[in-house]
Order: C-alpha cells, then sequence, then structure tokens
C-alpha cells in the first residue's frame, strides 16, 4: 500500500471538503460573513490560476529555455494556441486537446 | 424502469456536465498513470476523484504524486487552489435547511463549480421536489467524474502512441481557467497581481520551491490593496 498516497488523498479530499461546508459551519444560523472573507477569496481565485500558469510555464523554462529546444518555442506556440482558441470558441474542451496535441506534436516531431 | 420527472429534469440537466467530466477527467486520469510514476493508477485515479471531485486539483495530484510534495505543501495549495468554494455554500443555507443530516453533508460534499452553477439555477416548484433534484444531479455529476479519471487512468497504462508533452493539458487547463477569468473586468487586477508574485517568488526560488512564497506575496498584497481593490468594486457595483 501506498502509505504516501493515501495521505495525499486525505489532505485535498478533507481540505476540499472543510471548504465547501465553511459557510454553512460559520454561517449557518444566519450570522453575516465579515466582508474580508468575501473580498479574499473573490480576489485568490483568479491571483490562484494566474500562479499555477506561471508555476507550469516555470517548470518548463528550467529546462527547456536551450538553443536544443528553441529556447521554449513550443511552450510559447502550443499556450498562444489555447488563449486563442478559448477566446475565439469559448469551448475549454477544445482549447485543452487541441492545445496539448499541437504541443505533442512539436515536442516529438520538432523541437 | 420509470423514472419520475424531478430526477428526468435532474439528469437532462446534467448532460453537459457528462461530457465535460468525462472527457477532463480522462485527461486527468491518462496523466496520473503516465506521468505520476505511482502503481496501481486506477486505483488512485477513482480514490482521488470520489473523494475531493475538483477538476484543477486532479492535474495537481499528478504532480504531488511524482515528487512526494510536502503535505503541509499540498494543504496549502489545496486551500488557495479550491477557496472559491468556501463562498457557493453562502448562496445555498437557505436551500439546504431542514434536511437530514446525511442528505446535507452528501450536497456540501459533493459541490463543484458546474453542480454548484445548476443547483442555484434550479426552480423545482417544492422543498421536497428542490433536494431531490440536487441530490440526484450531484450523485450523477459525481459518477461522471470518477468515471472519467478512472478510465483515463486505465487507458493512459497502455496509450498506443507517445504520451511524451502530454502533460501540456495541466498547463492548458489553467490557461483556459485564466483567459475565462480575465474576460470579467474586475479579476484582471487581481489575476496581474498573482501572476507577478509567482514570477518574483519562481525568480528568487525556482519552480520547485516558489508556490508557498507566491501566495505569501500576493495575499500581502491583496491585504495592503484592499482599500483600493474594494473600492473598485464597489464602485462599479453602485453604477
Amino acid at each position: 500500500m501506498n502509505s504516501y498516497m493515501l495521505a495525499l488523498v486525505a489532505v485535498t479530499g478533507g481540505v476540499t471538503i472543510l471548504l465547501r461546508a465553511m459557510p454553512f459551519i460559520l454561517f449557518g444560523s444566519g450570522k453575516q460573513p465579515p466582508a474580508v472573507i468575501g473580498y479574499i477569496g473573490r480576489v485568490l481565485s483568479p491571483a490562484a490560476i494566474a500562479m499555477l500558469v506561471v508555476y507550469c510555464m516555470g517548470v518548463y523554462a528550467e529546462s527547456r529555455m536551450t538553443a536544443e529546444h528553441m529556447f521554449g518555442a513550443a511552450e510559447l506556440i502550443a499556450a498562444a494556441v489555447v488563449v486563442l482558441l478559448q477566446l475565439w470558441r469559448r469551448n475549454p474542451l477544445l482549447s485543452i486537446i487541441a492545445g496539448t496535441a499541437i504541443y505533442m506534436v512539436l515536442v516529438q516531431c520538432v523541437m | 424502469m420509470r423514472f419520475s420527472p424531478v430526477v428526468r429534469r435532474a439528469f437532462i440537466s446534467s448532460l453537459p456536465v457528462m461530457m465535460g467530466y468525462l472527457a477532463m477527467g480522462f485527461a486527468a486520469g491518462v496523466l496520473l498513470a503516465a506521468h505520476s510514476g505511482i502503481s496501481m493508477p486506477a486505483v488512485w485515479g477513482a480514490t482521488t476523484s470520489a473523494t475531493s471531485i475538483s477538476g484543477a486539483l486532479q492535474f495537481m495530484i499528478v504532480d504531488w504524486a511524482r515528487m512526494q510534495t510536502p503535505l503541509m505543501q499540498v494543504a496549502l495549495l489545496t486551500l488557495c487552489l479550491n477557496i472559491r468554494y468556501a463562498m457557493y455554500g453562502l448562496s445555498l443555507i437557505g436551500k439546504f435547511k431542514n434536511i437530514t443530516w446525511w442528505k446535507k453533508l452528501y450536497l456540501i460534499w459533493s459541490l463543484t463549480d458546474e453542480t454548484y452553477a445548476l443547483e442555484v439555477a434550479e426552480k423545482e416548484s417544492s422543498h421536497n421536489d428542490s433536494i431531490r433534484y440536487c441530490l440526484t444531479l450531484a450523485a450523477l455529476n459525481h459518477l461522471y467524474w470518477i468515471a472519467g479519471v478512472t478510465s483515463g487512468a486505465v487507458a493512459g497504462m497502455a496509450l498506443p502512441f507517445s504520451d511524451k508533452g502530454i502533460d501540456f493539458a495541466m498547463t492548458a487547463l489553467f490557461i483556459v481557467i485564466l483567459t475565462d477569468q480575465c474576460r470579467e473586468a474586475q479579476n484582471r487586477i487581481p489575476a496581474a497581481i498573482g501572476g507577478f508574485a509567482a514570477i518574483i517568488a519562481f525568480l528568487i526560488f525556482g519552480s520547485q520551491n516558489m508556490l508557498i512564497p507566491a501566495m505569501i506575496i500576493m495575499i500581502t498584497a491583496f491585504v495592503v490593496a484592499r482599500p483600493k481593490l474594494d473600492a473598485k468594486r464597489e464602485a462599479k457595483v453602485n453604477e
């Protein structure tokens, strides 16, 4: 049995469920939530996603910013395709599948 | 077999979610089998998808499993990634009142972005029907997600082509979410602050140690900038 995976399930599941239950635990009796909670929740969601985009691109930057890999051109091209497709068609699945497919072709066949 | 009209309505409104969850879950499952390096990916795919039911988290779990990321860091990241869930319940407190505790627990546990959106929008004629509709919808969406991730993990163990580069699916998912969030003007400055904090943390600490410092930087920035950012939003609402 993989004990790290068990702990991972417990931590990710536990934190997520606790977050979902938070409003019912704190404000179930009709109390008003303080404004600062609403504010942090509102601004943190887009900020955390932007951080994860930087993180993902950073992982690529560390291993693929070399002449051999054309300084990360595959990542930049695929990322641009995802943004443009999403702006144009607004279909998350299409954007993700097309972007990933283009990236796989680029890293396997070109750079 | 015949289903009641309420159950049928819940099933019909779950259909778009089914397409999304099966496909997205499948991608996350393939990644888990191909990139996490764990044994029995199908079992862990089923377990993780059943317990947390969370898209972005499902992709992060692949990285965490591979790198055996410290659990404290996992907890903090899960908190930031899913903090929006803590807002959802606020608009459902009234609807979920006066029902059996285990039904309430399940409705809370199963509250994903898509399930939330449909539950807030539902307009059944009685409280009983409302709860039945929500329970059916939540269980269906939950099943779609588990089925997607688990079948992806099974398929990922024997891909008929090279999977090199398939890890970009996670990057693409985050880019898609960010693109959609930036359609709303009020999200752009917070996203820019988050991205800027992450770049600073990346340059100083490198990708493997950047997330906690990045979160500290951005939360500090948000607390400091609150008079400005919050006021701006209120001005917009009052317009």
